[in-house]
C-alpha cells in the first residue's frame, strides 16, 4: 500500500529542490517565485514531524529558506544578482541534503519494519 | 577506567526501566503546536505564492517594483484590509486585473483569512504557549539536580518540611499523585514538582533518584509508603549513600518499613505525643522549653546538633580533647561524646582521650558544624595518600 501522507510530504520536498535548480539554470524570476514558494512550503510540512530525522530535515530546510529569502530580495532590487545565484546554489546544496536524509530515513523505517 | 566504573554502577539498579523525561513531554507538546500549524500556514503560503505568480503573468510584468507591489496586493486582498490596488491600473490590464482579483477573494476569504490566519491565531492564543515554556524550564533545571530530597505527598507534613529545607537553601522535588493539588502545590511555591504516581519506576528515575540524597515518604496509606519505599530502595541499595524516610500510622507498618529498607519511620502520633510530654516535664520557658528538640528538629537556623564519626585512620586517635583545639579553629563546642559500646559522656572535660569508634556531638552555628567536618576530614592521613595512590 501506498503511504499517501508520505507521496505528498515528499512531493514538496523534492520540488523543492526541482524548482530550486530550475532557478539556478534560467535566471527567471517566475522560477524564483515558485522556487521560494514551494521551499516554504516545505519547512511548513516538517514542522512537528516525530521521525528519527526531524530535527535534522527542518534544520536543512530552514537552511535553504533563509538562503533563499535573501536571494529573492536582491534579486528583485537587482543589486548583487551573481549574489543572488549563489544564494540559491547554497539553497539546492541544502535540499540535496535534505533529500539524502530523507533516502537515510527511508532505510531507517524500512528495518525497522523487518525487525517487526 | 574511571568511566567504565560509573557507567557499570549507573546501570546496577534492577530491570531495564527508561527514566520518564519530563521535558521531553513538553517538548512534545510544543511540536504538537508547530504540527497543527502545519496546514493553516501552508494555504497562507501556497495562495500567496499563487496570487503574486498569478498577477505577474496577467501583467506580464516580473521587475522587483511590479513584484513587491503584487505580493502587497495579496496580502492586503486575504487578509481583507484592501487598501488599494497594487496592480497596473491601465486600462489594458485593469479588467483581467479586477476579475482575477475578484475570484481570488472568493477563494482566499474562507480558506486563507478563516482556515489560515484565524486558525493559526486561535492555535497560539489556547496551547497556553507560556504554561508550556513555564514547565519546559522547570523540567529542564529539574534534570540539573544533584544531591536533592524527593518528597512524596503533598500535605501538612511535607508543606512544613518543606518550608524548612527551602529555609536552608536545599533542593527538592515534589512527587504528588493527586493532580488536582496543583494549583495548591503552584501557589505554595515550590519549584520542582511532578504530578505522577511515585512508586513507580520510570517516575523515580525521572525525578533523578540517582543522583538524589534522600527521599521522603508522607503518605497518609501505609501501603503507598511501603510501595515508595521498596522501589526506592531498589533503585539505590546503600542505605549511607540514599536516605529514605517515611510515615507510618502503627508501630508496627514502622518496624515492616525499616526492615524493608528505610532508614527512619516516624509515627506522627506517637511523636506529637512524646513532645507534649517533654513540655510537662520541662516547664514551658521561653528560651529553654525544647531547646534540644527545637535544634534537632532543625527549627532554629543559627545553631545546629551533629554527630562526627572518629575515622579509625585519624591521626587524632588517643589525643586529649584539649590539645586537637577544634574550638579555637572551628568555633564548634563538643557537647558529648559516645563511646564504641554506645555509653554517652555528657559534656567532656578537656582531659578526656579519644578512642577509636568514638562520634562526637557537636554543637554550634551551622557554619562554624561545616569547619568542624572538614576539621576531622582533614585529619584522616591515611585515607588521603590510597586515594593518590
Amino acid at each position: 500500500m501506498i503511504n499517501w501522507g508520505k507521496v505528498w510530504s515528499d512531493f514538496f520536498i523534492f520540488l523543492a529542490l526541482t524548482s530550486n535548480v530550475g532557478f539556478i539554470f534560467s535566471h527567471d524570476p517566475y522560477q524564483l517565485v515558485i522556487a521560494i514558494g514551494v521551499n516554504l512550503l516545505a519547512t511548513v510540512l516538517k514542522f512537528g514531524a516525530k521521525k528519527i530525522l526531524a530535527a535534522e530535515l527542518l534544520a536543512t530546510a530552514l537552511v535553504a529558506d533563509l538562503h533563499l529569502i535573501p536571494a529573492t530580495i536582491l534579486y528583485f532590487m537587482e543589486t548583487h544578482v551573481p549574489l543572488a545565484i549563489g544564494l540559491a546554489i547554497g539553497a539546492a546544496v541544502a535540499n540535496i541534503i535534505s533529500i539524502v536524509m530523507l533516502v537515510i530515513e527511508i532505510i531507517f523505517e524500512y528495518r525497522k519494519e523487518e525487525e517487526i | 577506567m574511571k568511566n567504565s566504573l560509573t557507567n557499570s554502577k549507573k546501570k546496577k539498579h534492577y530491570g531495564n526501566v527508561k527514566p520518564k523525561s519530563y521535558r521531553a513531554i513538553y517538548e512534545e507538546k510544543f511540536y504538537d503546536i508547530l504540527f497543527r500549524l502545519r496546514y493553516p500556514l501552508m494555504t497562507v503560503i501556497f495562495f500567496t505564492t499563487l496570487g503574486v505568480l498569478m498577477l505577474m503573468i496577467i501583467n506580464n510584468k516580473s521587475d522587483g517594483k511590479s513584484v513587491l507591489n503584487f505580493f502587497f496586493h495579496t496580502v492586503i486582498t486575504f487578509s481583507t484590509v484592501g487598501y488599494t490596488e497594487g496592480y497596473d491600473t491601465s486600462p489594458q490590464h485593469l479588467m483581467v486585473n479586477r476579475f482575477f482579483t475578484t475570484l481570488f477573494i472568493i477563494v482566499t476569504i474562507p480558506l486563507v483569512y478563516i482556515y489560515g490566519l484565524v486558525t493559526t491565531v486561535s492555535i497560539f492564543m489556547n496551547s497556553k504557549i507560556d504554561e508550556i515554556y513555564r514547565y519546559w524550564r522547570m523540567y529542564k533545571a529539574m534534570e540539573k539536580l544533584k544531591n536533592h530530597y524527593i518528597i512524596c505527598r503533598f500535605n501538612g507534613i511535607t508543606k512544613e518540611l518543606m518550608r524548612n529545607l527551602k529555609k536552608r537553601g536545599i533542593k527538592f522535588v515534589l512527587i504528588e499523585p493527586d493532580g488536582s493539588l496543583e494549583d495548591e502545590i503552584k501557589n505554595f511555591g515550590v519549584d520542582f514538582y511532578v504530578i505522577d504516581e511515585p512508586h513507580k519506576r520510570s517516575v523515580l528515575l525521572g525525578v533523578g533518584i540517582e543522583s538524589a540524597k534522600g527521599i521522603v515518604s508522607a503518605f497518609e496509606e501505609n501501603t503507598q509508603d511501603l510501595s515508595v519505599i521498596v522501589t526506592a530502595r531498589l533503585i539505590r541499595p546503600d542505605k549511607d549513600e540514599f536516605m529514605i524516610f517515611a510515615t507510618a500510622t502503627t508501630e508496627g507498618a514502622a518496624e515492616k518499613m525499616k526492615l524493608l529498607g528505610a532508614n527512619e519511620v516516624i509515627i506522627p502520633d506517637i511523636s506529637v505525643g512524646r513532645r507534649m510530654t517533654s513540655f510537662i516535664l520541662h516547664p514551658p520557658s521561653p528560651v529553654l522549653s525544647g531547646f534540644l528538640e527545637k535544634i534537632a528538629y532543625g527549627e532554629r537556623t543559627d545553631i545546629d546538633i551533629m554527630e562526627i564519626r572518629i575515622d579509625e585512620r585519624s591521626d587524632l586517635v588517643g589525643k586529649k580533647l584539649k590539645d586537637i583545639h577544634m574550638r579555637q579553629e572551628t568555633g564548634a563546642t563538643v557537647v558529648a561524646i559516645v563511646r564504641k559500646d554506645g555509653k554517652m559522656k555528657i559534656a567532656p572535660s578537656g582531659d578526656t582521650q579519644i578512642v577509636e569508634g568514638d562520634s562526637l556531638i557537636v554543637l554550634g552555628h551551622p557554619k562554624a558544624l561545616k569547619r568542624a567536618e572538614e576539621f576531622f576530614k582533614a585529619h584522616i592521613k591515611e585515607n588521603e595518600e590510597v586515594m593518590q595512590k
